[in-house]
């Protein structure tokens, strides 16, 4: 699968030694608790809250434009902890998604619009369609698709709701997703 | 920097209120708020007074917008101006959510990305689950939850939680990473000179 290129322009991205592509449009807030792997797209409006928590990403992450990561917080008997929040390699987040969730395995897909809910768990290989709702606390196990209207469906090897080629499928979307992520020729 | 049309928000002290967000026109913001970066309250119709212990997520909406009717009545120039939206105390607005009820009390939370329209009127304890609209004219009745794709409506059975702990956990984070907007008045003074 060939993704057409995407071209950004050179004042908007900035480009770490590590390979990673980040907006000068985003709200990182507490940069020092933030660590991104090498060769993750943080794309314009995304806000990474790195004040509450730290947050860590893998390679090849790509965080769509006006996504949320926010690391989730619990109550306890005495006094609130925000937990700090994982997210393996090759993960997609989609366009305008809220992610809250407590774990991210590798190789996940978030869909567009998504809301991720609180200490959610999302193991390797899952995929969230566009739209969902996780409500707090919910586990997607691996191979398990989150649909739009609320259920988890698949598993057993089951591979009408999540290809079995997941991981390769993911890997290679997100690669490519990075090589044709390329900063538009000056123009002349 | 503030922008310059902003110049009629007022802050209290106590109230943690971050640089970044979006305030436009006349916004009173009460004790022990909490406004996260691009959090956006707009006061188009009249003035917002937001009450205390409130906390405003990212990407939050909160806007008192006019009607068609009163656009038209603004055009024409004869508009009279409109009683301030006042907002109650301990409200959450979660991340991404757009609120324009015409009134607010206490202890709502709403949750990410719902969507409150202008004709709703949102009275205490009241629970907006997440991505549920709300766009008709209704009077959500007291600990009202609303939640899931098809929007089911049943009443609270547990007492609303307090934010006290978030907000003094956020109060004590904020002010390390983000500038803060200063706050410019303090209700003992000012009854002091009054």
């Amino acid at each position: 699968m060939e993704i057409a290129n995407t071209y950004y322009s050179k004042d908007e991205y900035v480009e770490t030694a590590s390979g990673n592509k980040v907006s000068r449009q985003t709200v990182l807030c507490g940069s020092q608790n933030i660590v991104l792997n090498g060769k993750v797209i943080v794309q314009s409006g995304s806000i990474i809250r790195g004040d509450l928590a730290n947050v860590r990403t893998g390679r090849y992450c790509v965080i769509s434009k006006n996504a949320v990561i926010r690391p989730p917080c619990k109550q306890f008997s005495k006094g609130i902890a925000f937990f700090p929040m994982h997210i393996g390699d090759h993960v997609f987040i989609g366009e305008d998604a809220v992610v809250s969730a407590a774990v991210i395995g590798s190789f996940v897909y978030i869909g567009k619009n998504a809301i991720i809910g609180r200490r959610c768990v999302l193991k390797d290989c899952c995929i969230i369609e566009d739209g969902a709702v996780l409500p707090p606390e919910t586990t997607v196990g691996s191979y398990m698709r989150f649909t739009a209207k609320g259920t988890i469906e698949g598993g057993q090897g089951n591979p009408n709701f999540v290809p079995t080629a997941m991981q390769d499928q993911m890997i290679d979307y997100t690669k490519s997703f990075y090589e044709h992520f390329v900063r538009a020729p000056a123009a002349c | 920097m503030p922008p310059a049309e902003s110049n009629d928000v007022k802050i209290m002290n106590k109230s943690i209120v971050c640089e970044d967000s979006t305030l436009r026109g006349d916004i009173t913001i009460s004790q022990g708020c909490v406004i996260h970066p691009s959090a956006s309250i707009l006061a188009e119709a009249g003035p917002i007074i937001l009450g205390e212990n409130c906390i405003v997520e990212e990407y939050a909406t909160i806007a008192y917008r006019l009607t068609e009717e009163q656009k038209r009545q603004k055009e024409e120039g004869n508009l009279e101006p409109c009683p301030p939206l006042v907002v109650g105390s301990n409200n959450v607005f979660e991340v991404g959510c757009i609120v324009e009820a015409q009134k607010i009390g206490d202890k709502n939370v709403f949750e990410c990305k719902c969507y409150v329209g202008p004709e709703v009127v949102v009275t205490n304890g009241c629970v907006v689950g997440a991505a549920v609209s709300l766009k008709c004219k209704q009077v959500l009745p007291e600990s009202t939850v609303i939640y899931g794709r098809d929007c089911q409506q049943r009443e609270a059975i547990d007492k609303y939680a307090y934010q006290t702990l978030q907000i003094d956990f956020l109060r004590k984070v904020l002010p390390n990473y983000h500038h803060l907007r200063k706050p410019n008045q303090d209700p003992k003074r000012t009854r002091s000179v009054v």
